[in-house]
Parts: C-alpha cells; structure tokens; sequence
C-alpha cells in the first residue's frame, strides 16, 4: 500500500519578508514535482538531543503558490512584444518557482524550531503520515478506518480515528455538512458506522437510522455489485464489503392511510423490505405531545400549558381524561370541547384551548399521512416500543421519508427521547434488560430539529437534540448527524461534535463563522472537492486531512434502481 | 551560521597592531564605481572612436533586416555569462605619513547554459572576496603581514589598488578610494574572462558575454562568443563612402533611423577588424525614451581580420532578437537591451554574496588593540 520515496521534493524556504514559523513553513518544488494540496510532507530537521539523526517536522500543505521573477504583468506583457506575441513560447521562460505552503502537524523528536532555509522536504510515508496525525498514538484496538488519504506521490494511508474520541468517553459524536446531491454525506455516515461495527469484537454497540429520502437506507441488508477497485479500496481499509446483516436489521416503516386496508406502509420502498409499521395513537402518544409542536411559536407558554396538562392528565389516567382515548376524542370531547366549543380548562382561556384544538387538529387530520391512528392494531407497534428494546449489534432503520415535517420532528424525538429515556431512566428491578453500551443515531437534515440560534425558536426538540449532544456522550448516546450547512445548526450541536466531516460546500457558506476552524486556504478548497473527497476533522489529528472512502457495499434504494 | 569573514579578522588585525586605523563611520560603507561605466570602460579601451570602413561580406545597405530566429528553429546561444563586484569602503590605514583606504570588495562571475527546453541551469561560477590596499602606501613588513593572514584561506584575496587595474588607468584616477571598486571591477572582468576560457563547448555552442568583449579577445580562436553591451561609448562616428555620397554619422545618426528588426554594418573595432561590432535594435522606439534606448552593440572576435560574412551576423541577430523574451522589466532599468539570461547569471552570482548587513555584522576592527597600540 505504501510507496516510499527517499528523493527529496524540494528544499525548506524561508526569507526577510516571509520567514517560517512554528506554525508553518513553506518550501520550492522541484521542477516537475506534482504536489497537490493537502499532501503531507516531512521536512529534514534537528536532531532530537543526545542522537545524530535528523528530526522530522511534518506539515499539510495548505496552498501552493507560483512565483516569477517579474515585477509585474506589465512585465509579462512586454515580455511577450509589447502584447503582440500570443502563441510562440520565450526564448527563455521565465524564472519561476512553485512555493508550497504547509501548516506544521508534528515533529518526530518534538522540535518546534521552525523549519530552517534549505531543509530538504520528502513526501511522507504511510508511516510517517500516520506519525504526523498522531495516529500511532492510537492503540491497535481504538483504530476505526475512516478513509484513505491519497497523495499525489500515489502514497496512500489509512486515516484511522480514535474509538474514544467518536463513541466517548473522551470525546463523541459526528457531524458532516457539504451540499446535497453528491450522495456523499449518508454515504460516508454509513461507511464510518459499518466500519465502527465491523471494529466492535464486544459487539456493544446498537445503531438507529433515520431514512429521510426516498428508500436511500432501506435496503442496507441488500448486497451491491462492487467493482475491483471498490473491493480493493475496502480490503486496503481492512474492512468487509458485506452488506447489513439481515438478521440484525429491523426496519420500522410508518402507517399510511391505506395501511390497514392495503397492509403497505407508507414508504418509498417498492415492494418495502421485512418491515414493522409504526403508528401513533393518542394513549401512546400523549406523552410525546409536545413534539409535535415543535415548530409553532409559544411566547407566551400557553400552547404548553395546554400541552402540559394533557400530558399530565392522560398520561396520570386522570377521572376528567378518561373518556378520552381517540384522537378524536381528544379533539371534539370534554374535558376541551363541548358541543363543539371550547372550553375553559384549569384557567386556560377558551381561545388558547380553541388555537390548540386548531393546530392539533391540522396535524393529526387535516395534514396527517397516515401515522396518527385511532387505535393501534396487532401488526403496529410503536417507536417506544421497539427502540425501548434495541439491541446491541442491531441496526433499526426509521422510515420518515413520507411523513409531514411535524410527523418526522416527532418521530425523530420520539428515537431521542425513548434511548435517552434508556439510560437516564431508573431500571425496573424485574427487568434484567441491559441496553447497549453505545447506541450510535444517524439522523440528515439535523438543521430541521436543531436549527442555529435566531433561525427559530427553542422548542421540545432542539432540548431533546442538545440533551443528547451535550450529554449523550457521557451514556454512550452518540448522534451522527448531517445536514447541507453547517451554519445552519446549533452551535451547541455541532460544538459538541468532536468529529467533523466537510464535503463540497458553497463559496459563501465558507465564510460562515462555523469554519473558523479550518485554515482559509483549505476552506478554499471545500469548493473544490470532489464526489467522494472529504475534509476529515478529528481531535487525534492535528490539521484536518482530506480523504476518499469507498462506496457502500448494500443497494441504495432509489440510487440503484 | 559562522561569521563568514571570520578570516579577514587576523588581517585586519595585522593591521590594527601595525599601523593606526580610522574605521569607516557607520561601518562599512559601500563604494560606488563612476555611472555609466561600462560606456566609459567602452570609450577608453576599444581605441578609435571614428570608424572608417565597414566589414562584412555584404555591405550594401546600412540597415539589414533580420527575423528573430527562436531555439527551436536554431538554438545558437547556450552559454551566458555575468559577473558583479560590490566594494566597501571599512577604514583608512595610517602609517608613518602614509594613507591608504582599506576596502573589502564581494568579487563574482556567473556562467548558465540554457538547455533545449529554455530552461536555465548552472554551468559554472567564481567567486572571491578582495582585501584591497594600496601597497605603496603601506611598509613591506605589514603588507607581508597581510599576506600571511592570508596566506592559504580559500576565496580571500590580499589586492594591490594600483596594479592589474585596467579600468582605472584607462580612466587616469588619481585618488586611492576609486581605485580600489575599480580594481574590483577588473577582477570581475578577469573571472569571467577565465570561465569563458575554461569552458569547453562545440562550435555550435556560442557563449554570451555580458558587456564589451575586453582586448584580451582580439586573438580568440576558440568556440564562437560574442559580447553584448547594453550601454556603449555615444562619442563614436560612422565616415562611410568616399565621394559626393560619402556619409558622416554620429551615433545618434545612425541609430535613429535603425528599426525594429534590424541590424547595422559590420564595423571594426579601431579600424583593425581583430575584434567587428554592430548594432541591433531588440525593442521598437516607440515603446522606448529615446533612440539608443532597446539597442545593444554586439561584439566578436575576429582574428583573422577578413571580411564577416554577413549571413552569420544576421544568424547571430535573428538569434538576438528572439533573446527579447522574456525581458527585467521593473526590475532592472536598462531591461530595454538586456538579455534574460544574462539578467540570471547576474542574480545567481549576486544571490551568493553575503548581505550587508552580514557584512557589516561580521567584518570588526579589533579597537582594544588598537587603543592600546595608540596609549603606548
């Protein structure tokens, strides 16, 4: 896998007017050297005390730049007849020079001298390059592939991240941002939890994932043809290219208004896989209830009293609530409605039960897709139910690919809210139930429920995702999540995200405070990448690195049809 | 990074424990050489300023036009050559009712071959540092003192201001201080003279001289060379004819009316003809100031004294003319007639020397000596 080179590329360069730093030092390429941004390099350096042999100080270039001895394009121009010359070449090009400029990753000996005038810099080795990262830091056992860093020598390492420091207890959680339509974001999630999971010999971890488009996640046990250079690509990472088991796959699809005439779910997967339809009834949902509203603006904190009081009135199997069973019920009976007209309840004015009535009624008929039922049948279970009940080593898939945004806020809090639920809940001393040790949710479009500060209100979901983000961690709750931007979500999500991936993003979004952790020039080069490349931030690594990752070995619902 | 001129330091003792010393205010201090010297240098060594013949095969006009005839057609010019002298000006030694000024001078020369491709490689350099003094000035046993400090230390020279100095006899200078760059100067000229002579090349391979080609050339037998010189003497006069179409030109005259693309007759150097010239104008006048300006005067040796054949000097001219790319524009005022290559060597022989502040930093007077040389 590794190709070493003992020829130097170049030579440490550092003058009056742009010396090197600790922080970063620039070298000249040799003429006809390739050297691509994002390599890393070794630069010749002191010897460690007490040994005769050099150091070496380790960088990631950053930028290349090329320089001329011309004073200006006049220079140029007037070079070439004074503009009339277009096509010959100069009867002596130019001088001219390639500087690359590298952020200093490490030192093997610990030397944070500047890189001096003159050092001859080499391309790294897999070696080295894993010595720059500081991921020979990390133990045989903690290593997760996570892609494969190409250098433009045709070096190529695996870039492997910290176990403690993706599912904790050190650090946790992952976040990848880029635009949409690359199908890189899922596809690299989905890599890194296989490559988790297929690097879990205790078999401790249970994963859930949220499919929202189409049926992209909903054929997983599926296998796909791979090429040899996909096969190659995943043997060089150490890793299966086997699909999701499928016996430990579950699939929880949604009820649809035909469901129980038609007995098909409401889902893009055509025929649906071995599934489980979920549904929503009032008895089961009362205590979820506020996540429905999630997005209506509450100044006032009316609309959660009113919220508040079901709950707590359902949910206690209270005298004046026990009539109530339905939906329905909910809607046109006491204790809020009489002969169709709101009522007073417990010095709730009227018209805030009458705005509540209102709003509900829009979600669970008049916009609804089918989830909220009257009653559940034999063959519908619940989230609670089933994510109450995961397993280690099993994967359940959550289709809410065809619901109503209000529906899939309150599905998506529904997952958070039961696995929280898991792990801060007293265990029942009949129960000898162990959840797993680490539960990984993989959810896209996580600005939905979390968006940044002044893009909405605070509401029961964003609570519930900032509770996992900040404490998840310390249960073994771990949120993968994705979404377009990255500005566009709460910082105190992605804050917490120890772990960031970068894709293909706008030229504006890079100017986003959110990026202020990358280097300017490498934020340049998210414009540029391509379907596959990312940009890998992880707290082992000293500067993020870009990487590629192969394509998923199982059927990608739409994609592949 | 050692002092570089460490070695001058027992010399510069020898002379602070012989005689007394007034260091340079502020240091070193540099020495400037007369402007527009290689115009002098030109007038004073190249003898006759009128030129009454002309002396190529082909002399039917005054002006000839030529193409630029770019290297991958015919690659003429391989080997440029360049030097630099840079002379500081550190003390003035006192002995008995003897003077004389000490200066140290960064002397080099800069040889690059061009290769097929365009591309400038390294063929050959020199480079020496001059400890000049004007050894009548000075008693036998301090300039033996001298000599023996530096006695064996590579790259250092111990010079005499008023010997080998070609340059300053030719200009009649009197006072020691001029003497001293100038005598830089003919060290330079001296290294590159004899990195032209070293190189080993084929008759194809022609080499390029920075500047006037010296006397020295005017028995030159080996591998073609020519010199180009940006500046030249202006005092020359063109008497062409004989009869009632006879011309006298100055050189103004004459180059006024020279185009782009063209050259001149060939004209020998002090109507002798060991060494021909000409002029070519690289640049057209209307980008430029002034007349002379975009034209160089070329040089070559011609010992056996015949008649150039004017098919070669237009080879040599159309080769010229395509040197116009790429040009020092902006960084270099006289960018208008100098060529790229030359401009390089140059830079490579200059970004050898030390800086000034190296130079400063690293060249000290001993003064406790010296103090207590004075005491006693």
């Amino acid at each position: 896998m590794t190709r070493q080179t003992s020829q130097p590329i170049g030579r440490g360069s550092a003058t009056e007017r742009d010396p090197n730093t600790a922080e970063k030092f620039k070298f000249w390429i040799r003429p006809g050297q390739m050297v691509n941004p994002f390599d890393i390099i070794a630069a010749e350096h002191f010897p460690a005390e007490g040994s005769g042999k050099s150091s070496y100080t380790f960088g990631l270039v950053t930028n290349i730049q090329h320089i001329t001895d011309a004073a200006g394009h006049l220079a140029n121009f007037i070079s070439n007849d004074f503009g009339e010359e277009v096509d010959a070449a100069p009867q002596t090009p130019r001088q001219g020079a390639n500087v690359a400029e590298a952020a200093v990753l490490s030192n093997s000996a610990d030397i944070y001298m500047p890189v001096q005038n003159e050092s001859r810099v080499y391309f790294a080795d897999e070696d080295k390059i894993h010595l720059a990262l500081g991921i020979d830091g990390i133990p045989q056992e903690r290593r997760v592939p996570a892609g494969l860093i190409q250098m433009s020598n045709g070096t190529q390492a695996v870039a492997y991240l910290d176990r403690d420091f993706v599912l904790g207890p050190e650090a946790g959680h992952v976040n990848i941002s880029g635009i949409s339509g690359l199908a890189t974001k899922t596809s690299y999630a989905m890599f890194l939890i296989q490559s988790l999971l297929q690097k879990d010999p205790k078999d401790e971890i249970a994963v859930i994932l949220l499919n929202v488009k189409y049926d992209d996640l909903l054929r997983i046990h599926e296998p796909r043809a791979l090429s040899q250079e996909e096969h190659k690509q995943w043997q060089q990472l150490g890793l299966k290219p086997d699909p999701w088991p499928s016996d430990r796959v579950h699939y929880l699809l949604p009820c649809g208004k035909h469901t129980q005439t038609t007995g098909r779910p409401n889902s893009f997967a055509d025929p649906p896989p071995p599934h489980k339809v979920y549904a929503y009834a009032l008895r089961e949902t009362a205590s979820k209830l506020d996540l429905l509203f999630s997005d209506i603006p509450d100044p006032g904190g009316t609309l959660g009293s009113v919220i508040g009081e079901i709950m707590s009135g359902i949910g206690g199997n209270e005298a004046a609530w026990r009539a109530v069973q339905t939906w329905d019920d909910l809607l046109t009976r006491p204790p809020l409605v009489q002969q169709g007209i709101p009522q007073r309840f417990h010095n709730i004015h009227p018209s805030s039960i009458g705005r509540f009535l209102r709003l509900l009624r829009r979600v669970v008929k008049t916009r609804q897709s089918g989830i909220f039922v009257s009653q559940l049948s034999n063959r519908m279970t619940t989230i609670e139910q089933e994510i109450g009940d995961i397993r280690s080593g099993h994967t359940y898939v959550v289709d809410i690919a065809r619901l109503a945004p209000e529906e899939q806020t309150l599905v998506f809090g529904d997952v958070l809210r039961t696995v929280y639920g898991l792990y801060s809940g007293e265990a029942l001393p009949f129960d000898d139930y162990e959840p797993p040790r680490k539960v990984i949710i993989f959810v896209d479009e996580l600005n939905k429920y979390a968006p940044a500060r002044g893009h909405g209100e605070p509401s029961p979901i964003l609570e519930q995702v900032l509770d996992i983000a900040e404490r998840g961690r310390s249960f073994g709750i771990i949120l993968f999540a994705a979404q377009q931007f990255l500005s566009a979500v709460h910082d105190r999500v992605t804050g917490n995200s120890a772990t960031k991936v970068l894709g293909r993003t706008d030229s504006a979004e890079i100017n986003a405070g959110n990026y202020r952790f990358l280097d300017q020039d490498i934020r340049s080069h998210l414009t540029r990448l391509d379907k596959g490349e990312l940009i890998l931030s992880h707290p082992i690594y000293r500067q993020p690195v870009k990487i590629r990752f192969p394509r998923p070995p199982f059927r990608q619902g739409r994609a592949q049809k | 990074m050692p002092n570089p001129f460490q070695p001058l330091q027992s010399a510069l003792r020898a002379l602070v424990e012989n005689a007394q010393v007034l260091p340079a205010t502020g240091q070193a201090v540099v020495d400037m050489v007369t402007p527009d010297l290689e115009e002098i240098y030109d007038q004073r060594t190249t003898g006759e300023a009128t030129v009454q013949t002309v002396w190529e095969t082909d002399a039917r006009s005054r002006y000839r036009s030529i193409q630029p005839i770019h290297r991958s057609e015919e690659h003429g010019f391989r080997y440029f050559i360049d030097g630099s002298a840079r002379t500081y000006f550190i003390g003035t030694v006192l002995e008995q009712d003897r003077s004389t000024p000490v200066q140290v001078s960064q002397v080099g020369a800069a040889m690059v071959r061009r290769e097929d491709d365009g591309r400038i490689c390294l063929a050959d350099s020199r480079r020496t540092i001059l400890l000049t003094l004007e050894k009548s000035q000075v008693s036998e046993s301090l300039w033996q003192a001298l000599e023996q400090a530096l006695a064996g230390v590579a790259d250092y020279t111990l010079c005499d201001s008023a010997t080998n100095n070609r340059y300053a006899e030719a200009m009649q200078l009197q006072e020691s201080r001029p003497r001293g760059a100038h005598r830089a100067n003919w060290h330079m000229r001296e290294l590159e003279t004899e990195l032209a002579q070293s190189l080993s090349r084929t008759h194809k391979e022609w080499l390029v001289v920075d500047g006037s080609l010296g006397n020295e050339f005017e028995t030159w037998r080996g591998a073609p060379i020519i010199g180009v010189a940006k500046t030249f003497r202006r005092d020359s006069r063109f008497e062409l004819g004989t009869g009632p179409r006879a011309r006298k030109l100055n050189l103004f005259g004459l180059l006024k009316d020279l185009q782009e693309n063209q050259r001149t007759l060939v004209f020998p150097r002090n109507n002798e003809g060991k060494i021909v010239f000409w002029y070519v104008r690289l640049r057209p006048q209307k980008g430029l100031d002034y007349p002379l300006m975009g034209v160089v005067k070329v040089e070559m040796p011609n010992p056996d004294r015949e008649p150039v054949d004017s098919q070669l000097v237009d080879r040599i001219s159309g080769w010229l003319l395509a040197e116009r790319s790429v040009t020092p524009y902006g960084r270099d005022g006289r960018w208008h007639a100098h060529l790229y290559p030359i401009y390089i060597a140059e830079q490579v022989i200059r970004s050898r020397f030390y800086s000034e502040e190296v130079l400063k930093s690293g060249i000290r007077w001993p003064f406790q000596v010296a103090t207590r040389g004075m005491d006693t």
